[in-house]
């Protein structure tokens, strides 16, 4: 009964499918302007913050603690999984407000809304893919040379990681119009999470005691093939599953939440 | 009014009531927000519902021109932001066939670190042009807006006026093919207003559909072929715009002569 029959709604053709690409483009280009206007250095904090961050880490676990790693140099064993770490941690924490904090736009204009929190990801992502070239060059300093399979796996791991976290944002930015503690919940999480995905430390450290909740981790599973791939040129293997059956969960969920809960946005931006 | 729509309607609304909740009030703490959440999901119980509309039923044809009226209150923006898909009805069915331009608040979605021809295309494509439709309707957007090299100035260094043009001049060269316009043509000077309504006159000539909500009479009875007065979400009246106008003033000064103007 209170469906709107709006013939533009029915026809999710073509064209309005390309539109809602180019709106998805626009939104991406503006942000990442935005993102570094007025500062001297731009794109370049991008790479240097989090090449900061693993020198603080690399010193206080390499050269205080003593941490060392089978596979490879403790710094290139840390960078190999911040960088698509922190795709995705900055991914979920700047879109959770970007519903909440676009309700002027939301009130005054029709459009398909979700390409708000996905803009984020896409500009997160244009980050991600700017700090792949410094791992290179830091993997060749170190006597390492990036193999043909990145060809195939980078582009396979960005796909995985992008729908995973497009269903995630959509829940999140979604339940975040109604309950804005969600935004600062959420950041709280994913500091935990960060700790309870093997980043600063490998999998085969981890006791085994412990060892299956991080494997029911599914950003494990998506860390691991990352490291495998920039530090051994290996595809991702079927250890992935884990990725992939979350990621199939919350695209089912970030649609359902997201088209249940959209009608109601008005109410309460 | 025809009850039964045919394809000629460019808006057809059905029985259309909408709801809202009054006091609803913001998340403050943990033990509120989680109970707020439950009743929003819950279809707001417990909170005192407050109807815009009331079982309204509406056809507008293809290339009308309809000017809706009556006192503050009586629904009429809640109308607007239905037909925009703003608002989705409690109850009812809408209908709404063309590209929708809504003129509510214009420049909504501009940023003041952009540039105003980069707000412009972004702001062109959310109104649901393709980027390189939005591309080739810049320069007749720049002329409208009568900003010149501004264009490619940051919208912080504009003034309000410069702002509002360049919403103005954006939401009227998207091709809408339904414009819908709440009060907002009280902007900038007497020239560009004028302006204004010379291109919604040249887009009513185009058989652009047009729903204009105002307290401006004259306008309503200057552009529109047909008028809907509403009170308490509901339809009062409608027809020749000068009929329903002295309807509505009837209304409002019961004591002056019917058919008189103020």
């Amino acid at each position: 009964m209170t469906s709107i029959a709006a013939a533009a709604r029915a026809r999710l053709d073509f064209t309005q499918l390309a539109r809602t690409w180019e709106l998805l483009m626009l939104l991406t280009a503006r942000d990442v302007k935005l993102r570094y206007q007025g500062t001297v250095l731009g794109l370049l904090w991008t790479l240097a913050k989090p090449l900061f961050l693993a020198m603080v880490l690399y010193f206080a676990l390499n050269r205080v603690l003593g941490i060392t790693v089978a596979d490879a140099p403790y710094h290139l064993f840390l960078l190999s999984a911040l960088f698509p770490w922190g795709w995705f941690q900055s991914s979920i924490q700047f879109s959770a407000p970007s519903f909440a904090n676009n309700a002027a736009l939301l009130k005054k204009v029709y459009f398909p809304r979700f390409v708000l929190p996905l803009s984020v990801v896409t500009n997160q992502l244009v980050h991600f893919v700017l700090s792949i070239p410094i791992l290179m060059l830091l993997l060749v300093i170190s006597g390492r040379h990036p193999g043909p399979e990145w060809l195939l796996g980078v582009p396979l791991l960005i796909a995985i990681q992008l729908l995973l976290l497009a269903g995630a944002v959509l829940v999140v930015a979604s339940f975040d119009v109604f309950l804005r503690d969600l935004e600062h919940l959420v950041e709280v999480l994913l500091n935990l999470w960060f700790y309870l995905t093997p980043i600063l430390y490998p999998l085969s450290r981890v006791p085994h005691s412990v060892k299956p909740f991080l494997l029911i981790n599914p950003m494990t599973s998506l860390i691991e093939a990352w490291r495998d791939l920039f530090l051994k040129n290996q595809l991702p293997s079927a250890d992935i599953w884990p990725a992939l059956v979350f990621t199939a969960v919350t695209l089912v969920a970030g649609a359902l939440v997201f088209k249940t809960l959209e009608d109601r946005f008005e109410d309460a931006l | 009014m025809k009850t039964p729509s045919n394809d000629e309607d460019a808006i057809v609304l059905q029985g259309v009531s909408k709801r809202y909740f009054l006091q609803s009030q913001r998340a403050g703490e943990i033990k509120t927000a989680l109970l707020h959440l439950l009743t929003f999901l819950r279809a707001s119980r417990g909170k005192q519902p407050f109807w815009a509309l009331k079982d309204l039923s509406l056809s507008i044809s293809r290339g009308e021109s309809v000017g809706v009226i009556g006192p503050n209150g009586a629904g009429k923006s809640t109308l607007l932001r239905i037909v925009a898909r703003l608002a989705p009805p409690t109850k009812g069915k809408v209908t709404v066939r063309g590209r929708v331009s809504p003129l509510l608040e214009l420049g909504a979605g501009f940023h003041d670190q952009v540039t105003g021809r980069d707000n412009a295309i972004l702001n062109a494509v959310l109104l649901g042009l393709s980027r390189r439709e939005a591309q080739e309707r810049m320069p007749e957007i720049i002329d409208f807006s009568e900003l010149g090299e501004f264009i490619d100035q940051p919208m912080r260094t504009y003034s309000s006026g410069m702002y509002v043009r360049l919403g103005f001049a954006v939401a009227v060269h998207v091709k809408p093919e339904i414009l819908l316009i709440d009060e907002v043509l009280a902007v900038g000077d007497a020239e560009f207003q004028q302006k204004c309504f010379d291109h919604i006159e040249k887009l009513r000539q185009e058989r652009v559909t047009i729903v204009l909500v105002t307290h401006d009479l004259e306008s309503v009875k200057r552009f529109c072929d047909r008028a809907v007065l509403l009170e308490h979400g509901s339809i009062v009246t409608q027809g020749a715009p000068q009929a329903a106008v002295d309807e509505y003033l009837a209304r409002v000064f019961p004591h002056a002569t019917a058919g008189s103007e103020p």
